[in-house]
């Protein structure tokens, strides 16, 4: 199953990322009517300060978007009293009509990816983005503006991390 | 062939049955249930306020037996011979098994009040049929309730009451509400909320009669004093489903003891859900944390180790998640101060890191060795580094360097990356090792 990663290095923590969440899960999926309308809900993933380094372009890049892992067995889905929670080949999926709002998936999740807001939120995988290739595929890893993101499986990811990092600057320079 | 019998079809029963026909197409399943339909026993508190209508209690498919090839015989189990491999029927016939699971659950505890099994207009809260829709039945006879006990199941019982346009009032033992789940001071505020909301909580109040002729229609308290009702429900915690253990050579102490493949003390024998006393991960010893994650997971191991796929149990800890009148609390671990039902244990803590962001909004998390052993956030913000605080809970971090930042915390596991790397052989998800590959510390 293909899942979105994070390369630290390129990571520049400019939060395209979630901007371009929040906005793919409005009803208008557009910025500016989505502000307008007051439909801007949070982002499902978030950009994360690794340790408590402040972000550092010089060494790299100490940042990384993270998400729903999508993970199996999912404690979400185990904790859920409604199965609202639930897997659908491999994604881990809330069907927001059954949410109740009770905040179990939120207790249990041990990569803290669920946003409470009278539903439980989290990374859908961009469902109404079915049909779309490449880096359109998926909101946050079309707006990543320097590659961090990455659509795959960890093994094609892993390749992508034991590449060196190209540094168009050193290059300029 | 096998044929695996499970006594019980709630959440470890259901799991169970769901996890041994994914692995197992063809053996024969059995589910043994006094109840024909397959719901969430806590979302029953919503039903009881109107917010969900039966059909919506119902996680699985009304065809969930038919679908899994289950055979289910809706009757009670009454009786347990391992020596013939046994589960004796309430009609007088027996089933055999290779394998079986106990997931018998647990029942409401009624306390030793004068008059309280005798009075009609009395309901615990946790059967569909025999509670649930009997307190809609009485409702339109009731206008004043009263509810034994400030524990969650009591409380929301009580908010759900109230929604439905009833008189509500709470009494409660102990010194304060939600003693199970909340520190004092955590729990004042939440105490606070129901008062404002028009559902007092009476604490310190020790009933000791239900009055009336056929039907409730009071309240004593050991003080003398009356609280006239009509209706009450007893939310005093529940005791584990034992019965099927009598005569039997099973060890058990408050519940089935069972080891960390969920196995009973008999051979072929395992028990999972309400039911099973496990190891609990931060007391470190056996314990019952009746709940509904742990017992989902508990189902899904023990069908693993049924399977012959052994599966390890990590352990179990007390955790709830709930709100009140739109304020949200996370609470687990030993955050409870005050003994509970298995006697309990108190000042297990020796440091306690408190932040309070704005009235009614906070974080109190309890240290021992600087090692997280219970926390309480209270508000939509803080309860989102819930999970966070419970993994680190869970595999026993030393979290000395991290103090501040847990305070602060919100869903950030960034943070949390360099600790999870260094001890990234108690973190032995898929995930987590891939985390720790990503950022390569």
């Amino acid at each position: 199953m293909e899942r979105l990663f994070c390369d630290p290095r390129r990571c520049v923590a400019c939060r395209a990322c979630e901007i371009a969440c929040a906005v793919e899960h409005t009803s208008s999926k557009e910025l500016f009517a989505a502000v307008l309308h007051g439909d801007l809900g949070p982002p499902r993933r978030r950009v994360q300060t690794l340790g408590a380094q402040p972000y550092r372009v010089a060494i790299g890049g100490v940042a990384l978007s993270l998400g729903c892992h999508h993970c199996d067995p999912a404690p979400c889905v185990d904790a859920c009293i409604t199965s609202a929670m639930h897997k659908e080949n491999g994604e881990t999926v809330c069907d927001l009509e059954k949410c109740v709002g009770c905040w179990m998936c939120v207790m249990s999740c041990p990569y803290g990816a669920i946003t409470p807001r009278v539903k439980a939120l989290k990374c859908d995988l961009c469902p109404d983005r079915q049909g779309r290739t490449g880096r359109a595929r998926y909101a946050c890893v079309e707006a990543c503006p320097t590659d961090a993101l990455f659509a795959g499986t960890f093994e094609e990811f892993a390749q992508v991390l034991a590449r060196p990092l190209e540094r168009p600057w050193e290059v300029v320079r | 062939m096998n044929r695996y019998v499970m006594v019980g079809a709630s959440a470890a029963g259901v799991t169970a049955a769901e996890t041994l026909r994914r692995y197992d197409p063809n053996s024969e399943i059995v589910m043994v249930s006094d109840e024909r339909v397959i719901y969430s026993r806590p979302l029953l508190s919503y039903y009881l306020a109107g917010k969900l209508n039966e059909e919506q209690l119902l996680y699985r498919p009304r065809d969930f037996f038919e679908r899994y090839k289950i055979k289910a015989l809706f009757t009670r189990a009454v009786g347990l011979d391992p020596e013939k491999s046994q589960v004796h029927l309430q009609d007088g016939s027996a089933i055999t098994y290779d394998k079986l699971l106990l997931a018998t659950g647990a029942s409401p505890r009624f306390p030793a009040i004068e008059g309280i099994r005798e009075r009609a207009g009395v309901f615990g809260l946790r059967k569909l049929e025999e509670d649930a829709k009997a307190i809609l039945s009485w409702l339109p006879q009731a206008r004043r309730a009263v509810v034994l006990g400030g524990g969650l199941v009591g409380l929301k019982a009580a908010a759900a009451l109230k929604e439905r346009g009833l008189n509500v009032t709470v009494l409660v033992d102990s010194p304060h509400a939600l003693s199970q789940m909340l520190d004092e001071s955590s729990a004042r505020i939440f105490e606070g909320l129901f008062e404002r909301n028009g559902v007092p909580i009476r604490t310190k109040a020790k009933p000791v009669a239900l009055l009336g002729k056929k039907n409730v229609e009071g309240v004593q308290l050991a003080s003398g004093e009356v609280f006239p009702c009509d209706l009450v429900i007893v939310g005093k915690g529940v005791d584990p489903n034992l019965e099927l253990l009598q005569d039997t050579k099973l060890r058990k102490d408050y519940g089935v003891l069972v080891d960390d493949h969920l196995r009973t003390s008999v051979e072929n024998i395992y028990a999972a859900g309400d039911v099973a006393q496990v190891r609990d991960v931060v007391r470190g010893e056996p314990w019952i944390n009746a709940l509904w994650p742990c017992a989902v997971e508990q189902g899904r191991i023990a069908a693993l180790n049924m399977l012959g796929r052994e599966t390890r149990y990590r352990g179990s800890m007390r955790m709830n998640s709930v709100q009140f009148f739109g304020v949200p609390v996370i609470s687990a671990g030993l955050a409870v101060l005050t003994p509970g039902p298995l006697g309990g244990r108190s000042g297990e803590h020796d440091e306690t890191l408190e932040s309070r962001p704005a009235p009614g909004i906070y974080r109190k998390i309890f240290l021992k060795d600087d090692t997280i052993v219970g926390f309480v956030l209270v508000g939509e913000v803080p309860i989102e580094a819930a999970g966070l605080l419970r993994i680190l809970m869970d595999r026993r971090v030393n979290v000395a360097d991290v103090k501040e930042e847990l305070l602060e915390l919100g869903p950030d596991l960034g943070y949390l990356l360099p600790l999870i790397a260094q001890n990234r052989e108690h973190f032995v998800e898929r995930e987590f090792q891939e985390l720790v590959q990503t950022v390569g510390v």
